[in-house]
């Protein structure tokens, strides 16, 4: 059934974004690294999952070419998929090394993106060039399609779960609470003792990860995988979401994947078609999506739901709500 | 060797139009602290409204004169209305970036829901082939090469010999004081962004005459090179982007000529990943602008 | 006892030179500061004082000569370093973490906190929980004696100069410095509230604790500080007590004194 298959794109779809997305709010909204070439490594995770998932290219004739093809098991695919984004999201780290400016260090990540994208579409002997890969395995392709579809959708929720166990660690407790104040001040946090090139090492290692992982979840699901799906802008849609729900805080964040990634970038599809310009109800989609970026960073900076901070004042006090027993849970 | 040669002359013309833009990218962070990425999509406005122009049987230089006030007048506009009063609501460096990265994207969709996503052409404008000293280019390309250096020679003109000169770089230097000075800071601020913004659309202009075909990413893939030659001269200093742009220029089209001509922007990508990592002031930095780069 | 047999001193800074494009900021600067010692440095505008602050802290390296620290050079060891060693600075316009709450800024400074580490982000909570519990209890218990308590759950952000400017001393102290820099404390303050300031610092340097201050107020140098190191120029001019200082020709023309 059509509705059924939507619903599955529309569920695998949230499941990728959310992981891009928290793992892109632990770089920004919490450490404040602007990576404007996250998207760069989404896409590592995808051709890490293909070249590893995919037999060699001679196999299919020089249909496609591609380096590796190692014709692994999809679970251990995407495994490498986000080891080798941890380690690309830490190389892009390097140019934080030299203590330069916040946004100089942005402009520096938005040419690395600009960059790899025309490199890997000029050259075919890469990952096909600007045609990409196709023919990337399914993990459930020997199941009947209604149950694969059903079955990827159960694997993209296992994701989910165990990377906002995983995420939880990191943005939350003494650990979270020293990234964000790294990034209210990566002066004061380095004369309080914070080695603050090493954490934005580690935070971007994580979120690599995280974006290895959306990336080789996507490919897996898609089967295939080009330049065009990782252009410089999907870092701003996932940027936007982190804005619209709220910076730093992991609530606000997936709330902006609900709204800006789904609702808004799938909608979109649902407008009625006008003749001639097959693609103005993307084209449509960017300019809205880019407005409400800047609108909020002008009228609502901390976003629909803003980071909360812990409560110390008086610890032996009884919850007194269920909400309030809730909110106690929320680690310091 | 001879190739060598050709990839010279050739390597000075894209300089020229690298130059052009960068020295506009530069004149906009020197006097408003802001990397504009909104840049790139203004460069494609430049290129769509001389293209419609150029449809419409006006000559093409005269074109790129047009092109050039139409997107200065547009920059002056998007610094009053959008970054000037973000920046006065004390948003964050970061928070700009992202701002003018989200409006560049607004602005090439608008252009492409408009003009559509094709390819475009200016048609054959580059005229006749001549041999000068050793280069052989065409009359087009020597015509932007001349444009340029008239337009740098005017623009250490106006900063060296007027007062309106001194007062851009006296702002570009420390703003609360030269306001305190006596410097209509917002004015001068305006100017400024009228001047590079014409710049950025002098080198749209020029970019989309000079290349075979042009569509919406043109202005963000000029960024590469653009940048690199901007952090190359020292970023926020004119007369470094203008050598900045030749540099990356002339090294990009040589590297093509002898490998791979597909990797004619990685060039400018090293030149830019390596300054930043080792001298981020660039080539000719001044202390100031050191310490406007590093944090604090 | 001569000074030959007293205690090594805490902070040498040995000919120090740094220059900024092509100014001489400092220009061989070398003093010494005692253990225990509340130490002044003062100079006129452009003196080079704060520029031998941000050396000594490590937010600039030098373009020559040493600095000693606690019997190791650490003249090329970074600002996070030096920190976790015991050097810790404040800054001259106070920097607060804005969008933490005032006792979060304190606990963030704690050292070795077993919730920072990678054992923390495999176990999880029960790792770090009972640290966590003492840091607090010690944090609250800072915040109560600078009369900060009903100010614990405030984002940092909206707080007063002054109380920002409390918030610093008091991270910087969460992290059991041994020497504690101070890049012109009272500037900003009302008088009323530099006085508090004034006794709060000496009440520290009574606990022990040592002191080095860049401030520009004489009477507060005069009332706080032991030695005192006048720089003009980016050079040494004289060092000595305040009293003494008052009285040398040098001195009185380089910087007026009041």
């Amino acid at each position: 059934m059509a509705w059924e298959y939507y619903l599955v794109v529309m569920l695998i779809y949230l499941g990728t974004d959310l992981l891009a997305v928290w793992g892109l709010n632990l770089e920004f909204g919490v450490s404040g690294i602007a990576n404007l070439a996250y998207i760069v490594v989404v896409a590592v995770g995808a051709y890490t999952y293909a070249v590893c998932t995919l037999g060699p290219s001679s196999d299919l004739g020089g249909f496609q070419q591609y380096i590796g093809g190692f014709g692994l098991p999809w679970g251990v695919a995407l495994l490498i998929a986000v080891l080798v984004g941890a380690l690309v999201g830490a190389v892009i780290g390097l140019t934080g090394l030299k203590r330069l400016r916040q946004d100089y260090q942005a402009v520096a990540m938005l040419v690395v993106s600009l960059m790899l994208a025309t490199v890997v579409s000029a050259d075919v002997g890469i990952f096909n060039g600007s045609a990409g890969l196709a023919l990337i395995p399914n993990p459930f392709s020997d199941q009947d399609p209604e149950v694969a579809r059903w079955l990827y959708v159960g694997l993209v929720a296992v994701c989910c779960v165990i990377g906002l166990l995983v995420l939880r660690r990191f943005t939350t407790g003494p650990l979270g609470r020293t990234l964000r104040a790294m990034r209210d001040d990566d002066t004061a946090a380095s004369a309080a003792g914070k080695n603050v090139v090493g954490l934005r090492l580690l935070v971007q290692a994580v979120g690599g990860g995280f974006a290895g992982l959306s990336g080789a979840l996507l490919a897996g699901f898609i089967g295939g995988w080009s330049p065009s799906a990782w252009v410089y802008i999907e870092t701003l849609a996932f940027l936007s979401c982190i804005i619209v729900g709220g910076m730093g805080s992991d609530r606000g964040a997936s709330l902006g994947t609900v709204i800006v990634a789904v609702l808004l970038l799938q909608g979109v599809q649902f407008l009625p078609q006008i003749s001639g310009s097959p693609g103005l109800k993307e084209d449509f989609g960017w300019i809205v999506l880019g407005s409400a970026t800047i609108a909020f960073i002008w009228f609502r900076p901390q976003g629909l739901l803003p980071e909360r901070r812990p409560h110390h004042l008086d610890p032996d006090r009884p919850p007194a709500s269920l909400r309030g027993l809730l909110r106690r849970q929320h680690p310091s | 060797m001879n190739l060598v040669v050709e990839a010279i002359g050739f390597g000075i013309a894209t300089g020229a139009v690298i130059a052009l833009g960068a020295v506009g990218f530069s004149v906009q962070f020197g006097i408003s602290n802001i990397l504009n990425i909104t840049y790139g999509a203004l460069m494609t406005l430049a290129a769509y409204v001389g293209y419609a122009l150029v449809n419409r049987g006006v000559n093409a230089w005269l074109a790129l004169v047009i092109g050039a006030i139409v997107v200065g007048v547009v920059s002056v506009a998007y610094n009053r209305v959008l970054l000037a009063p973000l920046v006065r609501r004390g948003t964050r460096a970061i928070a700009m970036v992202i701002v003018t990265v989200a409006a560049g994207i607004v602005l090439q969709y608008v252009i492409v829901a408009i003009a559509g996503p094709d390819s475009h052409s200016y048609g054959e404008q580059s005229g006749a082939t001549l041999h000068l000293l050793g280069f052989t280019l065409s009359a087009g390309q020597v015509a932007i090469i001349g444009l340029t250096a008239a337009v740098m020679l005017a623009l250490h003109l106006l900063l060296t010999r007027t007062t309106l000169g001194k007062a851009m770089r006296a702002t570009s230097s420390n703003r609360t004081l030269a306001r305190s000075c006596g410097i209509a800071t917002d004015r001068v601020s305006d100017i400024a962004w009228l001047i590079s913004g014409s710049l950025c659309g002098a080198a749209g202009v020029a970019l989309a005459i000079t290349t075979v075909s042009f569509d919406f990413s043109l202005g963000s893939l000029f960024l590469i090179p653009m940048i690199a030659a901007a952090v190359l001269g020292g970023i926020g200093q004119p007369y470094g982007a203008m050598v900045g742009g030749l540099i990356v220029g002339v090294s990009s089209e040589v590297a093509a000529a002898v490998t791979n001509p597909n990797y004619k922007d990685v060039v400018a990508f090293v030149i830019l990943i390596a300054f930043l990592l080792i001298r981020p002031r660039g080539l000719f930095g001044a202390a100031w602008s050191t310490r406007r780069l590093m944090e604090g | 006892m001569t000074a030959s047999t007293a205690a090594a001193p805490i902070l040498e800074v040995d000919t120090l030179v740094k220059h900024y494009g092509g100014v001489r900021a400092v220009d061989g600067v070398s003093f010494t500061v005692a253990r225990g010692s509340v130490t002044g440095l003062i100079g006129p505008n452009g003196a080079g004082k704060s520029t031998v602050l941000a050396v000594i802290g490590g937010y600039v390296g030098p373009t020559g000569g040493a600095i000693r620290f606690d019997g190791d050079d650490i003249t090329s060891t970074p600002m996070y370093v030096r920190a976790r060693r015991g050097l810790v600075r404040t800054f001259q316009m106070a920097r607060v973490f804005g969008n933490l709450t005032t006792i979060e800024n304190l606990l963030v400074a704690a050292p070795a906190q077993r919730g920072e580490s990678g054992a923390a982000v495999l176990a999880g909570r029960r790792y770090w929980r009972n640290q966590e519990k003492e840091l607090v209890a010690q944090a609250r218990a800072m915040l109560d004696t600078f009369a900060m308590g009903a100010k614990a759950d405030e984002p940092a952000r909206n707080l007063s100069g002054g109380q920002k400017r409390a918030v610093e001393i008091m991270r910087a102290l969460m992290m059991q410095p041994k020497l504690l820099l101070l890049d012109e404390p009272m500037a900003g303050l009302s008088p009323s509230l530099s006085r508090q300031l004034e006794d709060v610092l000496l009440g520290l340097a009574e606990g022990g604790l040592t002191l080095l201050l860049v401030e520009h107020e004489l009477d507060t140098v005069d009332r706080i500080c032991g030695k005192v190191v006048v720089m003009a120029q980016g050079r040494v001019l004289s060092e000595g007590r305040m009293a003494e200082l008052r009285l040398n020709r040098e001195v009185q023309d380089a910087y007026v004194i009041g």
